[in-house]
Protein backbone atom coordinates (compact mmCIF):
# COMPACT_ATOMS: atom_id res chain seq x y z
CA UNK A 1 0.00 0.00 0.00
CA UNK A 2 1.06 3.32 -0.53
CA UNK A 3 2.65 6.18 1.96
CA UNK A 4 1.11 8.72 4.30
CA UNK A 5 -0.53 11.03 1.28
CA UNK A 6 0.01 14.85 2.64
CA UNK A 7 -2.24 18.02 1.55
CA UNK A 8 -1.63 21.81 1.27
CA UNK A 9 -4.06 23.36 1.25
CA UNK A 10 -4.05 27.32 0.51
CA UNK A 11 -6.67 29.46 1.48
CA UNK A 12 -6.38 32.24 -0.67
CA UNK A 13 -9.57 34.40 -0.56
CA UNK A 14 -10.71 36.62 -3.52
CA UNK A 15 -8.02 35.89 -6.38
CA UNK A 16 -8.35 37.75 -10.17
CA UNK A 17 -8.58 34.40 -12.73
CA UNK A 18 -4.96 35.24 -14.31
CA UNK A 19 -2.91 35.57 -11.24
CA UNK A 20 -4.63 32.74 -10.44
CA UNK A 21 -3.76 30.76 -13.60
CA UNK A 22 -0.23 32.00 -13.23
CA UNK A 23 0.85 30.24 -9.74
CA UNK A 24 -0.98 27.42 -11.29
CA UNK A 25 1.38 27.11 -13.66
CA UNK A 26 4.36 27.64 -11.59
CA UNK A 27 2.64 24.85 -8.94
CA UNK A 28 2.31 22.12 -11.59
CA UNK A 29 5.79 22.47 -12.72
CA UNK A 30 6.82 22.51 -9.03
CA UNK A 31 4.79 19.47 -8.16
CA UNK A 32 6.25 17.89 -11.58
CA UNK A 33 9.66 18.69 -10.48
CA UNK A 34 8.59 17.23 -6.63
CA UNK A 35 9.26 20.55 -5.03
CA UNK A 36 6.09 20.66 -3.14
CA UNK A 37 3.61 18.12 -2.08
CA UNK A 38 0.14 17.57 -3.57
CA UNK A 39 -1.24 21.42 -3.37
CA UNK A 40 -5.17 22.75 -2.61
CA UNK A 41 -6.19 26.02 -3.69
CA UNK A 42 -9.32 27.30 -2.42
CA UNK A 43 -10.51 30.50 -3.87
CA UNK A 44 -13.23 32.89 -5.31
CA UNK A 45 -13.11 34.60 -8.37
CA UNK A 46 -14.17 38.30 -9.25
CA UNK A 47 -16.96 37.76 -12.05
CA UNK A 48 -15.65 35.82 -14.60
CA UNK A 49 -16.34 33.93 -17.83
CA UNK A 50 -14.04 30.88 -18.82
CA UNK A 51 -13.86 29.02 -21.91
CA UNK A 52 -12.29 25.35 -22.52
CA UNK A 53 -9.38 24.32 -24.88
CA UNK A 54 -11.99 23.93 -27.63
CA UNK A 55 -12.87 27.54 -27.12
CA UNK A 56 -16.67 27.46 -27.63
CA UNK A 57 -17.28 30.77 -27.54
CA UNK A 58 -20.73 30.63 -29.31
CA UNK A 59 -21.94 29.80 -25.95
CA UNK A 60 -21.48 33.08 -24.87
CA UNK A 61 -24.51 35.13 -25.80
CA UNK A 62 -23.07 38.63 -25.35
CA UNK A 63 -20.97 40.20 -27.26
CA UNK A 64 -17.14 40.09 -25.60
CA UNK A 65 -17.23 44.05 -25.75
CA UNK A 66 -20.28 43.77 -23.40
CA UNK A 67 -18.79 42.00 -20.71
CA UNK A 68 -16.81 45.58 -19.02
CA UNK A 69 -20.68 46.77 -19.01
CA UNK A 70 -21.56 43.71 -16.53
CA UNK A 71 -18.43 43.97 -14.74
CA UNK A 72 -16.78 40.64 -15.88
CA UNK A 73 -13.71 39.39 -17.67
CA UNK A 74 -13.19 36.69 -20.11
CA UNK A 75 -10.41 34.07 -20.42
CA UNK A 76 -9.46 31.34 -22.92
CA UNK A 77 -7.87 28.54 -20.85
CA UNK A 78 -6.09 24.88 -21.60
CA UNK A 79 -8.64 22.84 -19.14
CA UNK A 80 -11.16 20.87 -20.58
CA UNK A 81 -14.59 21.35 -20.59
CA UNK A 82 -17.03 24.22 -21.99
CA UNK A 83 -18.00 27.63 -20.97
CA UNK A 84 -18.86 28.68 -17.44
CA UNK A 85 -19.15 31.25 -15.01
CA UNK A 86 -16.82 32.19 -11.66
CA UNK A 87 -17.82 34.99 -9.48
CA UNK A 88 -18.60 35.72 -5.77
CA UNK A 89 -19.95 33.25 -3.88
CA UNK A 90 -19.01 30.24 -5.83
CA UNK A 91 -16.11 28.18 -3.62
CA UNK A 92 -13.31 27.27 -5.75
CA UNK A 93 -10.98 24.22 -5.70
CA UNK A 94 -7.80 23.99 -7.78
CA UNK A 95 -5.91 20.95 -6.91
CA UNK A 96 -2.64 20.50 -8.10
CA UNK A 97 -1.85 16.61 -7.51
CA UNK A 98 0.27 14.36 -8.90
CA UNK A 99 -2.43 11.65 -10.43
CA UNK A 100 0.52 9.30 -11.11
CA UNK A 101 1.23 9.06 -7.43
CA UNK A 102 -2.35 9.03 -6.22
CA UNK A 103 -2.94 6.07 -8.87
CA UNK A 104 -6.09 7.76 -10.49
CA UNK A 105 -6.94 8.19 -14.14
CA UNK A 106 -8.36 11.12 -15.64
CA UNK A 107 -11.99 9.69 -15.54
CA UNK A 108 -11.66 8.61 -11.69
CA UNK A 109 -10.01 11.86 -10.90
CA UNK A 110 -13.38 13.61 -12.31
CA UNK A 111 -15.70 10.91 -10.22
CA UNK A 112 -13.55 11.92 -6.94
CA UNK A 113 -14.34 16.07 -7.68
CA UNK A 114 -17.95 15.29 -8.89
CA UNK A 115 -18.12 12.98 -5.20
CA UNK A 116 -16.67 16.19 -3.49
CA UNK A 117 -19.21 17.95 -4.07
CA UNK A 118 -21.87 15.76 -3.71
CA UNK A 119 -20.78 14.99 -0.54
CA UNK A 120 -20.70 18.90 0.54
CA UNK A 121 -24.21 19.37 -0.97
CA UNK A 122 -25.50 16.02 1.49
CA UNK A 123 -24.28 17.97 4.62
CA UNK A 124 -27.02 20.64 4.11
CA UNK A 125 -29.65 17.87 2.97
CA UNK A 126 -29.26 18.72 -0.52
CA UNK A 127 -29.32 15.22 -3.45
CA UNK A 128 -26.90 15.73 -5.68
CA UNK A 129 -25.77 13.51 -8.00
CA UNK A 130 -22.75 12.81 -10.72
CA UNK A 131 -24.31 14.29 -14.85
CA UNK A 132 -25.02 11.46 -16.92
CA UNK A 133 -22.61 10.32 -19.63
CA UNK A 134 -21.76 13.50 -21.32
CA UNK A 135 -22.29 15.56 -18.58
CA UNK A 136 -19.63 15.91 -16.37
CA UNK A 137 -20.71 18.56 -13.13
CA UNK A 138 -23.02 18.20 -10.02
CA UNK A 139 -26.79 18.19 -10.44
CA UNK A 140 -29.84 18.45 -8.21
CA UNK A 141 -32.42 17.14 -10.81
CA UNK A 142 -32.03 18.87 -13.84
CA UNK A 143 -30.32 22.22 -11.88
CA UNK A 144 -26.43 22.06 -12.27
CA UNK A 145 -24.92 22.77 -8.72
CA UNK A 146 -21.30 22.48 -9.70
CA UNK A 147 -18.99 22.55 -12.69
CA UNK A 148 -15.77 20.92 -13.13
CA UNK A 149 -13.04 21.62 -15.51
CA UNK A 150 -9.35 19.90 -15.62
CA UNK A 151 -6.38 20.05 -17.11
CA UNK A 152 -3.57 17.58 -16.49
CA UNK A 153 0.27 17.59 -18.21
CA UNK A 154 2.74 15.10 -17.36
CA UNK A 155 -0.03 13.53 -14.72
CA UNK A 156 -0.23 16.93 -12.73
CA UNK A 157 -4.06 18.02 -12.64
CA UNK A 158 -4.62 21.82 -12.68
CA UNK A 159 -8.31 23.80 -12.69
CA UNK A 160 -10.27 21.83 -10.58
CA UNK A 161 -14.04 22.66 -9.59
CA UNK A 162 -16.25 25.76 -8.77
CA UNK A 163 -19.32 24.89 -6.06
CA UNK A 164 -22.30 26.95 -6.26
CA UNK A 165 -23.24 28.33 -2.30
CA UNK A 166 -24.36 31.59 -3.54
CA UNK A 167 -23.74 33.18 -6.39
CA UNK A 168 -25.79 35.66 -8.91
CA UNK A 169 -27.14 33.17 -11.15
CA UNK A 170 -27.94 36.22 -12.96
CA UNK A 171 -24.42 36.02 -14.96
CA UNK A 172 -25.30 32.15 -15.90
CA UNK A 173 -28.26 33.91 -18.43
CA UNK A 174 -25.36 35.48 -20.60
CA UNK A 175 -23.38 31.81 -21.75
CA UNK A 176 -24.90 28.09 -22.43
CA UNK A 177 -23.35 27.08 -19.15
CA UNK A 178 -21.34 23.98 -19.53
CA UNK A 179 -22.73 24.29 -23.81
CA UNK A 180 -25.89 22.34 -22.60
CA UNK A 181 -28.77 24.32 -23.82
CA UNK A 182 -32.04 23.13 -21.67
CA UNK A 183 -30.99 22.66 -18.00
CA UNK A 184 -30.87 24.94 -15.45
CA UNK A 185 -28.09 26.48 -12.85
CA UNK A 186 -28.88 26.28 -9.16
CA UNK A 187 -27.00 26.96 -5.94
CA UNK A 188 -26.56 25.46 -1.98
CA UNK A 189 -28.57 28.69 -1.20
CA UNK A 190 -31.35 27.80 -3.49
CA UNK A 191 -31.73 23.98 -3.05
CA UNK A 192 -31.37 24.08 0.53
CA UNK A 193 -33.84 25.29 3.72
CA UNK A 194 -30.88 24.98 6.43
CA UNK A 195 -29.74 28.01 7.14
CA UNK A 196 -26.10 28.18 5.36
CA UNK A 197 -23.08 29.55 7.68
CA UNK A 198 -20.60 31.90 7.09
CA UNK A 199 -18.73 30.76 3.64
CA UNK A 200 -15.57 30.11 5.26
CA UNK A 201 -17.25 27.43 6.92
CA UNK A 202 -18.59 25.55 3.83
CA UNK A 203 -15.01 26.49 1.72
CA UNK A 204 -13.33 24.28 4.89
CA UNK A 205 -16.03 21.37 4.70
CA UNK A 206 -15.57 20.91 0.89
CA UNK A 207 -11.67 20.80 1.48
CA UNK A 208 -12.14 18.47 4.10
CA UNK A 209 -14.47 16.04 1.76
CA UNK A 210 -12.09 16.34 -0.99
CA UNK A 211 -9.61 15.65 1.66
CA UNK A 212 -11.56 12.70 3.19
CA UNK A 213 -11.97 11.15 -0.75
CA UNK A 214 -8.58 11.66 -2.30
CA UNK A 215 -7.37 9.34 1.31
CA UNK A 216 -4.94 12.40 2.71
CA UNK A 217 -4.06 11.78 6.27
CA UNK A 218 -2.46 14.91 6.75
CA UNK A 219 -3.51 18.08 5.82
CA UNK A 220 -1.49 21.11 6.21
CA UNK A 221 -3.28 24.83 6.02
CA UNK A 222 -1.38 27.81 4.51
CA UNK A 223 -3.62 30.90 5.46
CA UNK A 224 -3.51 34.26 3.57
CA UNK A 225 -0.18 32.90 1.26
CA UNK A 226 1.92 35.73 0.48
CA UNK A 227 2.78 34.57 -3.65
CA UNK A 228 0.60 37.03 -5.03
CA UNK A 229 0.57 40.48 -4.01
CA UNK A 230 -1.36 42.53 -6.38
CA UNK A 231 -5.07 41.39 -6.15
CA UNK A 232 -5.72 39.29 -3.39
CA UNK A 233 -7.63 40.08 -0.28
CA UNK A 234 -9.34 38.21 2.09
CA UNK A 235 -12.79 37.15 1.46
CA UNK B 1 0.50 -12.77 -30.49
CA UNK B 2 -0.42 -15.03 -27.51
CA UNK B 3 -0.19 -12.02 -25.14
CA UNK B 4 -2.97 -10.47 -27.13
CA UNK B 5 -4.90 -13.14 -27.19
CA UNK B 6 -4.48 -13.96 -23.83
CA UNK B 7 -5.01 -10.82 -22.40
CA UNK B 8 -8.47 -9.94 -25.08
CA UNK B 9 -9.95 -13.77 -23.65
CA UNK B 10 -9.01 -13.03 -20.26
CA UNK B 11 -10.84 -9.77 -20.36
CA UNK B 12 -13.52 -11.05 -22.25
CA UNK B 13 -14.05 -13.67 -19.96
CA UNK B 14 -13.79 -10.96 -16.90
CA UNK B 15 -16.20 -9.06 -17.91
CA UNK B 16 -18.80 -11.29 -17.74
CA UNK B 17 -18.01 -11.78 -14.28
CA UNK B 18 -17.36 -8.09 -13.44
CA UNK B 19 -20.63 -7.57 -14.67
CA UNK B 20 -21.98 -9.81 -11.83
CA UNK B 21 -18.97 -8.83 -9.11
CA UNK B 22 -18.82 -4.79 -9.41
CA UNK B 23 -16.30 -4.33 -6.61
CA UNK B 24 -13.51 -6.60 -8.59
CA UNK B 25 -11.18 -4.15 -9.83
CA UNK B 26 -9.47 -7.26 -11.75
CA UNK B 27 -10.43 -5.90 -15.32
CA UNK B 28 -8.09 -2.88 -15.12
CA UNK B 29 -4.84 -5.82 -15.43
CA UNK B 30 -5.82 -6.80 -18.21
CA UNK B 31 -6.14 -4.12 -21.07
CA UNK B 32 -4.64 -4.90 -24.46
CA UNK B 33 -1.20 -4.69 -25.04
CA UNK B 34 0.11 -5.67 -28.23
CA UNK B 35 3.03 -7.76 -29.37
CA UNK B 36 5.26 -5.35 -31.64
CA UNK B 37 4.88 -2.30 -30.37
CA UNK B 38 7.02 -0.48 -27.89
CA UNK B 39 6.16 1.51 -24.97
CA UNK B 40 6.06 4.62 -22.98
CA UNK B 41 5.45 5.22 -18.90
CA UNK B 42 2.98 8.05 -20.07
CA UNK B 43 1.18 5.25 -22.13
CA UNK B 44 1.94 5.95 -25.27
CA UNK B 45 2.96 2.89 -27.68
CA UNK B 46 4.87 3.52 -30.43
CA UNK B 47 4.79 1.53 -34.39
CA UNK B 48 8.31 1.29 -36.00
CA UNK B 49 8.23 0.40 -39.68
CA UNK B 50 10.83 1.17 -41.98
CA UNK B 51 11.26 4.96 -41.95
CA UNK B 52 8.27 5.78 -39.89
CA UNK B 53 7.22 5.55 -36.94
CA UNK B 54 3.38 5.89 -35.63
CA UNK B 55 2.32 7.17 -32.25
CA UNK B 56 -1.27 6.48 -30.08
CA UNK B 57 -2.19 6.01 -26.58
CA UNK B 58 -2.39 2.52 -25.13
CA UNK B 59 -5.68 0.46 -24.52
CA UNK B 60 -4.69 0.89 -20.66
CA UNK B 61 -4.83 4.98 -21.16
CA UNK B 62 -7.71 5.14 -22.96
CA UNK B 63 -9.59 3.07 -20.55
CA UNK B 64 -8.59 5.34 -17.60
CA UNK B 65 -9.61 8.80 -19.41
CA UNK B 66 -13.17 7.77 -20.27
CA UNK B 67 -14.53 8.89 -23.51
CA UNK B 68 -12.92 11.03 -25.55
CA UNK B 69 -14.70 14.17 -26.87
CA UNK B 70 -11.52 16.46 -28.69
CA UNK B 71 -8.47 15.88 -29.96
CA UNK B 72 -6.09 18.26 -30.44
CA UNK B 73 -3.02 17.40 -32.75
CA UNK B 74 0.00 19.19 -34.41
CA UNK B 75 0.24 20.12 -37.84
CA UNK B 76 2.72 17.69 -40.15
CA UNK B 77 5.71 19.20 -40.91
CA UNK B 78 6.31 20.06 -37.01
CA UNK B 79 8.83 17.88 -35.07
CA UNK B 80 8.58 15.86 -31.49
CA UNK B 81 10.58 15.47 -28.79
CA UNK B 82 11.35 12.86 -26.55
CA UNK B 83 8.88 13.61 -23.42
CA UNK B 84 7.33 16.38 -24.75
CA UNK B 85 3.79 17.19 -25.27
CA UNK B 86 2.32 17.29 -28.63
CA UNK B 87 -1.53 17.41 -28.16
CA UNK B 88 -4.18 16.67 -26.14
CA UNK B 89 -7.43 14.46 -25.57
CA UNK B 90 -10.08 16.06 -23.96
CA UNK B 91 -12.50 13.57 -21.79
CA UNK B 92 -15.12 13.81 -18.78
CA UNK B 93 -14.23 17.70 -19.06
CA UNK B 94 -10.30 16.91 -18.77
CA UNK B 95 -7.56 18.19 -21.30
CA UNK B 96 -4.67 15.47 -21.23
CA UNK B 97 -1.47 16.27 -22.94
CA UNK B 98 -0.18 13.45 -25.00
CA UNK B 99 3.73 12.88 -24.94
CA UNK B 100 5.22 11.72 -27.59
CA UNK B 101 7.52 8.57 -26.53
CA UNK B 102 11.03 10.00 -29.34
CA UNK B 103 11.83 12.52 -31.18
CA UNK B 104 11.52 13.28 -34.80
CA UNK B 105 9.94 14.84 -37.66
CA UNK B 106 6.10 14.49 -37.76
CA UNK B 107 5.06 13.38 -41.52
CA UNK B 108 1.51 12.39 -40.92
CA UNK B 109 -1.38 13.32 -38.66
CA UNK B 110 -4.49 11.49 -38.49
CA UNK B 111 -7.19 13.87 -39.73
CA UNK B 112 -10.28 11.10 -39.04
CA UNK B 113 -9.91 12.21 -35.36
CA UNK B 114 -11.57 15.63 -35.47
CA UNK B 115 -14.49 14.11 -36.78
CA UNK B 116 -14.37 10.63 -35.05
CA UNK B 117 -12.49 11.24 -31.56
CA UNK B 118 -13.88 8.25 -30.26
CA UNK B 119 -11.72 5.83 -32.81
CA UNK B 120 -8.82 6.17 -29.76
CA UNK B 121 -11.18 4.80 -27.01
CA UNK B 122 -12.86 2.03 -29.57
CA UNK B 123 -9.46 1.37 -31.67
CA UNK B 124 -6.42 2.69 -30.02
CA UNK B 125 -3.68 0.78 -31.75
CA UNK B 126 -5.19 0.71 -35.41
CA UNK B 127 -7.74 3.64 -36.32
CA UNK B 128 -6.88 5.54 -33.21
CA UNK B 129 -3.54 6.49 -34.07
CA UNK B 130 -2.56 10.07 -33.39
CA UNK B 131 0.89 10.51 -35.50
CA UNK B 132 3.78 9.43 -37.76
CA UNK B 133 7.04 10.54 -37.48
CA UNK B 134 10.30 9.60 -38.83
CA UNK B 135 12.48 9.18 -36.33
CA UNK B 136 15.79 10.91 -35.24
CA UNK B 137 17.41 8.56 -33.18
CA UNK B 138 16.95 4.56 -33.06
CA UNK B 139 18.42 4.43 -29.63
CA UNK B 140 15.56 6.29 -28.44
CA UNK B 141 13.39 3.72 -29.79
CA UNK B 142 15.03 1.12 -28.10
CA UNK B 143 14.94 2.90 -24.30
CA UNK B 144 11.42 1.97 -24.28
CA UNK B 145 9.12 -0.64 -22.85
CA UNK B 146 8.35 -4.18 -24.89
CA UNK B 147 5.08 -5.39 -24.21
CA UNK B 148 5.77 -7.67 -21.64
CA UNK B 149 7.62 -5.05 -19.66
CA UNK B 150 4.65 -2.48 -20.29
CA UNK B 151 1.75 -4.92 -19.00
CA UNK B 152 4.16 -5.62 -15.77
CA UNK B 153 4.38 -1.66 -15.49
CA UNK B 154 0.34 -1.31 -15.61
CA UNK B 155 -0.30 -4.17 -13.50
CA UNK B 156 2.18 -2.55 -10.41
CA UNK B 157 0.92 1.05 -11.32
CA UNK B 158 -2.83 -0.32 -10.51
CA UNK B 159 -2.12 -2.82 -7.94
CA UNK B 160 0.06 -0.01 -5.90
CA UNK B 161 -3.45 1.94 -5.19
Amino acid sequence: MRGPLKLEVWKMGFVNYLDALKLQEKLVSDRKLCRIPDTLLSLQHPPTYTLGKRRTDHNLLIPASELKNIGAELHYTQRGGDITFHGPHQAILYPIISLREIGLGARNYVEKLESTMIELSSLYGVKACAGQKGETGVWVGERKIGAIGVRISHGITSHGLAFNIDPDLKYFKHIVPCGITDKEVTSLRRETSTVLPSEEVIHEQLISCFARLFGYNTVVWKENPSILSDHEEIA
Amino acid sequence: MALRMWASSTANALKISCASKPYLSLSRCFSTVLDGLKYAESHEWVKHEGSVATIGITDHAQDHLGEVVFVELPEPGGSVSKGKGFGAVESVKATSDVNSPISGEIVEVNSKLSEAPGLINSSPYEEGWMIKVKPSSSSELESLMGSKEYTKFCEEEDASH
